[in-house]
């Protein structure tokens, strides 16, 4: 039994629990704020308000799902909610990944080495995707195998298989042209 | 000459990324949680201070007339009022446990706040336009019992036709989005689990 105010043990757990998670996801969390917010200060709230979800959900982790899922279900979760705020407020469209296939690449030529660009036409090019084919893409990014990647939209496997081969297909034709899969 | 393939190239550039390297310890969590709270909080009451400023004005308009004609059809128009900011709150507010934003998967989440803004558009007419109606009528049939003059007649037929063309243009606009919210949610049937 704790003493009076004393911190409870369940918010102590709850505190090491995001600490760890805040050491492990911190960066990961940083780069999935960026693919959904362009504008840094936005940014900056949105990170803020994903941390403090994801210290919030400790105090009732249940072990249910890994860790890294819960963490990721909850970061793209808020992150969702702010593209569709976001978007209601600014009317601005998404669009699919199919869609997006579509479109001319804006790129002026060759091959580019030069991986800052890359980088940024990366995120621009994830920016303007339905919230959905985001997460894909993000969990690919960020190395998460098909199952993980199901396991955390809840999507069907064959459809991240999927979405994963079409992903590779529209890297490969806007970033590496002249490379094979 | 590099071996790498697009895949690995991207998964690269994508992790080795600068990042600021945020971090927030527990003490500035537990404080931002709270900064947090005030903040939506004020985020509310903005939202609503324009139903806010309305009611006032139907107050005082209340409070000025003494015909009780009158005062009833403001009554009604402050209730009416009243009625759609709370049916905003109820209907608008996405704050959610933050056990259920993990529990849940990012499909089941995002179907349902797709959901809940269908609903909330399908159908306004109930909650959005009709609780003012009564109000506004009461408050035309006062209008004409005051003055019977038929130039004074006219020029509330006309605006309350523009009142009618603009409740029927919302209703539109309405129905056009939870259309299209419906289509994208059947856009997901697709893609869940079997």
């Amino acid at each position: 039994m704790s003493e009076a105010g004393a911190i409870p043990a369940v918010r102590c757990n709850q505190d090491a629990l995001y600490e760890e998670a805040a050491a492990e996801y911190g960066p990961a969390l940083e780069r999935l704020a960026h693919a959904y917010e362009a504008e840094p200060e936005t940014r900056r709230d949105l990170l803020q308000e994903i941390h403090i979800a994801v210290w919030r959900s400790f105090a009732s982790f249940d072990g249910r799902c890994s860790r890294r899922t819960w963490i990721y279900r909850i970061a793209h979760n808020v992150a969702t909610s702010h593209v569709i705020k976001q978007r209601r407020a600014k009317g601005q469209g998404l669009i699919g990944l199919e869609e997006m296939e579509t479109l001319p690449d804006t790129r002026s030529g060759h091959e580019t080495a030069d991986r800052n660009q890359d980088l940024a036409r990366l995120m621009e090019f994830i920016q303007r995707l339905k919230p959905l084919d985001r997460q894909v893409i993000l969990s690919y990014l960020e190395g998460l195998d098909a199952a993980s990647i199901g396991e955390i939209t809840g999507l069907s496997a064959r459809y991240v298989s999927t979405k994963i081969y079409r992903i590779k297909e529209v890297l490969a034709r806007r970033f590496n042209p002249g490379r094979t899969l | 000459m590099t071996h790498e393939t697009p895949k690995d190239r991207m998964q690269d550039i994508w992790q080795c990324q600068p990042v600021e390297g945020i971090k927030m310890s527990v003490e500035e969590i537990h404080s931002r949680a709270g900064k947090f709270e005030k903040k939506v909080i004020w985020r509310n009451v903005r939202e609503y201070a324009a139903g806010a400023i309305v009611v006032v004005f139907f107050g005082l308009a209340f409070a000025g007339t003494h015909d009780w004609l009158g005062r009833c059809a403001f009554a009604l128009l402050i209730a009416g009022t009243a009625y759609v900011m709370y049916q905003l709150h109820r209907k608008g507010s996405s704050r959610r446990m933050p056990e259920e934003l993990g529990t849940g998967s990012s499909l089941q989440f995002y179907r349902s706040e797709l959901e809940r803004q269908r609903d909330l558009v399908s159908n306004v007419w109930p909650w959005y336009l009709a609780p003012v109606v009564p109000g506004l009528l009461l408050l035309a049939i006062t209008s004409i019992v005051h003055n019977r003059q038929l130039w004074h007649v006219a020029a509330l037929v006309f605006w309350y036709g523009l009142i009618a063309v603009f409740f029927v243009f919302v209703w539109k606009l309405n129905a056009r989005a939870a259309r299209r919210l419906q289509r994208m949610i059947d856009d997901l049937g697709a893609a869940e689990q079997p």
